[in-house]
């Protein structure tokens, strides 16, 4: 336990990557928005901008240089490649349960202040990270996680076998999107799917989808980094 | 007593390459190894299976008794400083402070007082540093970490003589104080000679050769001096390597030679050197060009 702690500690030791600049970014980009919307004419239904994604791209960054970057540091201080993930995970769940807080709180503040006196939704994005504090909170840090674990396995994949590992694992990832599309085109279920993904699956239930990608993520990439060699 | 390491008929292939082949090797706790061979002997290899940052494709390898792949057990008791060792973004104070974290037995006085022999400027990132200067960072941590099994992979590439020298009595005296098992791999093997109490030679991923230091040195003795009284001397021995500058000669034998010998060289003249533990590896490797002449 106290060796993952550790593991923890050395990523955090890199505040610049893992604390600041995913919050700077997205403030910036919030203050980039909040200028706009007050330069261009109010919309009927308010702005949305989606600019909080900004953050969940950094935490994806954050992932891969966690397991490109620093790994092998940490392997030459005597820890177990199983060590590392596990503690590589446990401060991104850390990590998501205070950024979802973060992101939480701002997001009630905008609904406080009627969208910054602008009706601006920036922290509020309709689907997803709406509804109660409660489940806000709960979504964006199951995003978070989401994020840095698919990040931590782009990272692994990259260690093991570079670029054209990275290719294909990318190539992968499109050719089972296709087969999905090709399999709903030729089921003509598209209406289907529409109803499924704007009715059926939507906030509780859809927090357990991303809880089980959560969670095979993270199993992918730990079958991964038993793989890595340094 | 457990070997602190034990590998048995241990073998590493890559795709159509033999990194290691077929070794068989036991390091006892409480030695200074030193793992020599020439670039691409498998020496890296060796270490990173020891250490479970590589696999091996067939054979057994034990450390403290145990297989050290993914066993925390085994690994934290070790550190491995590797010869350009990647490090994070951080500030050599912030590498140090991060390595000391895991190794319970830290000294952070050794660490402080070899940052400041090494003159590294500990604010600076690691990455900017120059070749030297990390390796030096990797020499401070594979010292103050006080591990059980402490493995140095060629750790001074771009240092200067000061600074090695300085890493060469560093190691004695806190070997002296703190013993523990090292092992280091070197291609300057005359300057670690004398730190050396065994020597495994490895040659295109086989062990050429397993011995205690003081056995190897002192196997071979070059005489040299007026041909014609060298040939005299060496007639009737076995010949390793003969060669002639006009008048001349120098030829490299089996030794050591006894009294009777020593003193029939000094009648004729002829002086007598030891061959040193780094001539005698590159023999050893077939870097000698051979002129298989018996007298």
């Amino acid at each position: 336990m106290n060796t993952l702690l550790h593991i923890a500690r050395y990523h955090l030791v890199d505040r610049m990557t893992y604390l600041v600049l995913p919050w700077a970014a997205m403030l910036f980009s919030f203050l980039v928005n909040l200028v706009i919307a007050g330069l261009v004419p109010s919309a009927p239904n308010g702005y949305y901008t989606g600019g909080v994604v900004t953050l969940y791209c950094f935490l994806f960054a954050g992932g891969v240089l966690s397991m490109s970057r620093s790994l092998s540091f940490g392997l030459m201080l005597g820890v177990s490649r199983r060590v590392y993930y596990l503690g590589t995970s446990l401060m991104v769940l850390v990590l998501g349960v205070v950024y979802g807080l973060g992101l939480t709180a701002l997001q009630a503040i905008e609904r406080a202040t009627g969208g910054w006196g602008m009706d601006v939704n920036f922290f509020r994005v309709p689907w997803i990270l709406d509804g109660p504090w409660y489940l806000t909170w709960l979504t964006s840090f199951v995003l978070l996680v989401v994020c840095f674990l698919y990040g931590m396995w782009y990272g692994l994949v990259y260690r093991r076998w570079g670029l054209p590992g990275l290719a294909g694992f990318l190539a992968a990832q499109v050719l089972a999107g296709l087969v999905a599309v090709i399999a709903v085109t030729l089921a003509h279920s598209w209406h289907a799917f529409g109803h499924f993904f704007g009715t059926t699956l939507t906030l509780p239930s859809l927090l357990a989808v991303l809880a089980v990608v959560a969670a095979l993520l993270g199993l992918g990439g730990f079958t991964t980094l038993r793989r890595v060699t340094i | 007593m457990t070997p602190t390491i034990c590998t048995t008929a241990l073998s590493r292939h890559y795709r159509g390459q033999t990194a290691l082949d077929n070794v068989s090797l036991s390091v006892e706790p409480g030695t200074v190894t030193g793992l020599l061979g020439r670039n691409g002997a498998g020496k890296t290899t060796l270490m990173r299976i020891i250490t479970g940052q590589e696999f091996p494709t067939s054979g057994d390898v034990r450390v403290f008794g145990q297989v050290p792949a993914e066993n925390d057990a085994v690994l934290r008791r070790l550190v491995f400083v590797r010869e350009e060792q990647a490090y994070p973004d951080l500030s050599v104070a912030q590498v140090i402070r991060v390595a000391s974290w895991f190794y319970p037995d830290w000294d952070g006085e050794l660490a402080r007082q070899l940052v400041a022999d090494f003159e590294l400027p500990t604010g600076r990132r690691v990455r900017k540093l120059s070749r030297g200067m990390r390796s030096a960072v990797g020499i401070v941590i594979g010292l103050a970490a006080h591990a059980e099994l402490t493995l140095f992979d060629e750790p001074y590439a771009g240092l200067d003589a000061v600074a090695r020298q300085l890493f060469y009595d560093r190691l004695l005296a806190d070997f002296a104080a703190h013993p523990r098992t090292v092992v280091l791999s070197t291609h300057l093997i005359d300057e670690v000679a004398d730190l050396l109490e065994r020597v495994i030679l490895l040659d295109h991923g086989r062990v050429l050769l397993d011995a205690p230091a003081d056995d190897v040195r002192g196997t071979a003795v070059t005489v040299s001096g007026a041909a014609t009284a060298v040939d005299e001397f060496v007639a009737g021995y076995p010949v390793w390597h003969r060669q002639r500058l006009g008048s001349r000669a120098a030829v490299t034998m089996p030794g050591p030679l006894d009294e009777a010998a020593q003193a029939r060289a000094r009648t004729l003249r002829l002086s007598l050197e030891p061959l040193s533990l780094q001539q005698l590896l590159v023999r050893a490797s077939g870097g000698f060009t051979d002129e298989k002449v018996s007298a």
